[in-house]
């Protein structure tokens, strides 16, 4: 903790920040020192101790950011479809290019102390309260939708310094504006440890689709916390692929705020090895005639541990809320062990709440079906396996971005 | 083609075969009659390789012994197994799924595998022979099909696959008439000097469409009785009992 100390006034003092923001920063590097890394005995973190995969991940922590910006490497872009892009590479922005948009539509600040701040969620939001060194916020005018979607890399290089990165971006979208973002993890280096605050403020009639990336295999640690906001009659899409990383906990918490807003949370969780993802949701219905759907998928290999925790709470003024959820996983090796934990809570009387799980192994009787049609085992495993996530892709409702993930899976079509 | 001899097989400590002969010629299409628990399935999984059955005897195909293949490699050496319960597979395209699997026996064979254009053209010309709606080929494989469908499907994929030896396992329960004879013009239109069948089947009915060479009854794990087609007839009047 004395070495973080250190490292926290480093990035204070190589910042040009506001009395107000520094005495924010403060407040919130103390409610981190106060609490530390969450462990297995906070309810939400059960079934994933970061304190302790830290502390056997990695040697030691710093958080001096470097704000060198490296070099782009132009070979990890997706060139499957023209976009606009943010890049950060080891933390810090190098490059921001919005080419395809109209400026005047698109407002974008770096300005650290302007950013939304978060308040008393967890520890780990609180460290990047304290420590984010670069930052960007995006407001997306009234009536307009982006031509060409976002893509936010997210890239480490293997000459970082630090040992952890933290990343936050706000976006704001006004009424009746659109956005399609794609947060993409592109991990060159080992052993770091990652933390993501993104919020999103979504105005009436808005739509954000948001599709969050991790697919190359890394031993990276990663925590990432979406918090969104949704006014009347909005929409939020959000597609988790999460198959990379060593670890990775992907938090999102979706306020329902006003009437016919509606979120969707559908992802992937596809692991092999020691790998261990949690997807962790919190579905706020806080209004009437309010809906959310949330369908996850897992595939776990090897020793591999995969966890959804899902949370539906329903006001007692959200009448007529409509809430789903459902986690299917498929077991395929003796070591591995899925953890799902569905919430509900429900303080209205007049909505329309289900839930359901399911994990077990393949259908022999169904690999048998497909031998004796020639396919090996192999084969036959995989286009079942295939089969089985698919339904969770078929939710993404950007064609490109489907296309690019069933890519990224193997699926052929 | 195929020999069996004395074929016995167990699953979880229950006998189900116990002793069975037969011999398949080319060209040949022989029927297996036989009441519900006489072992009917349990062979026509064995001569596909299906797993969980403790396996004893001798089975020749083509100067092979088959049960020494799997599953796969009796499929890519010409063995058909048309499913009594064909499986729902959610999320595999009908397409993909005859283009893959069609495209694994070829390559098994050492022939050129077909491209996404040629399996196309192959595809439409089988299934409007089988009067096969080409539409339900882009749905999930059998998800949501009626049991018809799923039973042509079985013979659709037969026809593309073009199999040595086919077995058909029940494939007539379920079917209504106009199935039935769109199935069974499907199979007789495969009928060759080279290719053969071995057709399971609790009822008489299917052998009006598909005159067989041969009429096995299979009782208690064993072939009680062979004879001619006129064999069918005769069980459809008395009955099994009569033999048991």
């Amino acid at each position: 903790m004395e070495k973080l100390k250190v490292d926290f006034n480093k990035v204070i003092e190589s910042l040009k920040l506001s009395e107000e923001s520094i005495n924010s920063r403060k407040k919130n590097f103390n409610q981190f020192v106060e609490n530390g890394f969450p462990n297995k005995r906070v309810e939400d973190w059960k079934f994933s101790d970061l304190n302790q995969i830290i502390s056997s991940n990695i040697e030691s922590l710093s958080f001096h950011a470097d704000l060198e910006p490296g070099e782009i490497d132009e070979t990890t872009f997706i060139d499957k479809f023209e976009h606009n892009k943010i890049i950060f590479i080891n933390g810090s922005i190098s490059k921001v290019d919005f080419s395809f948009e109209d400026e005047k539509k698109v407002l974008i600040t770096r300005d650290l102390n302007k950013n939304a701040t978060i308040k008393e969620v967890n520890s780990l939001v609180s460290l990047n309260n304290a420590l984010i060194a670069s930052y960007i916020g995006i407001t997306v005018k009234e009536n307009y939708s982006l031509n060409k979607p976002l893509i936010i890399y997210n890239i480490t290089t293997n000459n970082l310094k630090s040992t952890a990165i933290n990343l936050k971006t706000d976006i704001v979208l006004e009424n009746n504006s659109s956005l399609k973002l794609i947060n993409l993890f592109d991990d060159n280096s080992e052993n770091n440890f990652i933390n993501t605050v993104q919020n999103f403020d979504i105005a009436q009639d808005a739509i954000l689709k948001n599709y969050k990336i991790d697919h190359k295999k890394n031993s990276n640690i990663k925590y990432s916390y979406n918090n969104i906001n949704l006014k009347k009659n909005s929409i939020s899409e959000n597609f988790i692929f999460s198959v990379g990383s060593k670890f990775i906990k992907n938090e999102i918490n979706c306020n329902l705020n006003e009437e016919y807003s509606s979120a969707f949370i559908n992802g992937i969780i596809n692991l092999t090895n020691s790998q261990h993802h949690e997807i962790k949701t919190n579905i706020n219905h806080l209004a009437e005639n309010t809906k959310s759907y949330q369908l996850i998928k897992s595939v776990l290999n090897g020793n591999a541990k995969g966890i959804y925790q899902g949370k539906i709470y329903v006001d007692s003024k959200a009448q007529k809320t409509n809430g789903y959820q459902l986690s299917k996983a498929l077991l395929l090796s003796e070591n591995t062990e899925f953890d799902g934990k569905p919430e509900l809570e429900i303080y209205a009387d007049d909505v329309k709440c289900s839930h359901g799980a399911t994990s077990g192994n393949l259908d022999e009787d169904a690999i048998f079906y497909l031998m004796s049609r020639g396919l090996s085992n192999q084969q036959s495993k995989e286009l079942l396996i295939n089969g089985f996530l698919l339904d969770a892709v078929e939710k993404i409702t950007d064609i490109e971005i489907k296309d690019l993930i069933k890519d990224m899976i193997g699926i052929t079509e | 083609m195929l020999q069996i001899n004395n074929l016995k097989a167990k699953i979880d400590n229950k006998e189900i075969l116990k002793g069975l002969n037969l011999e398949i010629k080319p060209g040949e299409v022989h029927a297996i009659m036989g009441p519900n628990g006489s072992g009917k399935s349990t062979l026509s999984n064995v001569l596909s390789g299906k797993k969980g059955y403790t396996v004893s005897g001798k089975v020749t195909y083509l100067n092979e012994n088959l049960l020494d293949l799997e599953i796969e490699e009796r499929a890519h050496k010409g063995i058909f197994l048309a499913f009594q319960y064909p499986l729902e597979i959610p999320g595999v395209n009908t397409n993909i799924f005859l283009k893959t699997s069609l495209n694994a026996i070829k390559k098994a064979k050492g022939e050129k595998e077909l491209d996404a254009i040629e399996f196309l053209k192959l595809v439409k010309k089988k299934a409007s022979e089988l009067k096969f709606d080409e539409k339900i080929l882009s749905r999930q494989l059998n998800v949501g099909f009626s049991g018809g469908e799923k039973k042509k499907n079985e013979i659709l994929q037969m026809s593309i696959l073009n199999p040595k030896l086919s077995i058909l396992d029940e494939t007539d329960s379920g079917l209504d008439i106009d199935a039935l004879k769109i199935v069974s013009e499907g199979v007789n239109a495969l009928r060759s000097k080279e290719s053969s069948f071995l057709i399971i089947t609790h009822y008489q009915r299917l052998l009006e469409y598909i005159k067989p060479d041969f009429v096995h009854v299979l009782i208690n794990g064993q072939i009680v009785k062979s004879g001619g087609s006129e064999l069918a007839l005769e069980l459809e009047k008395k009955g099994y009992e009569s033999l048991s």
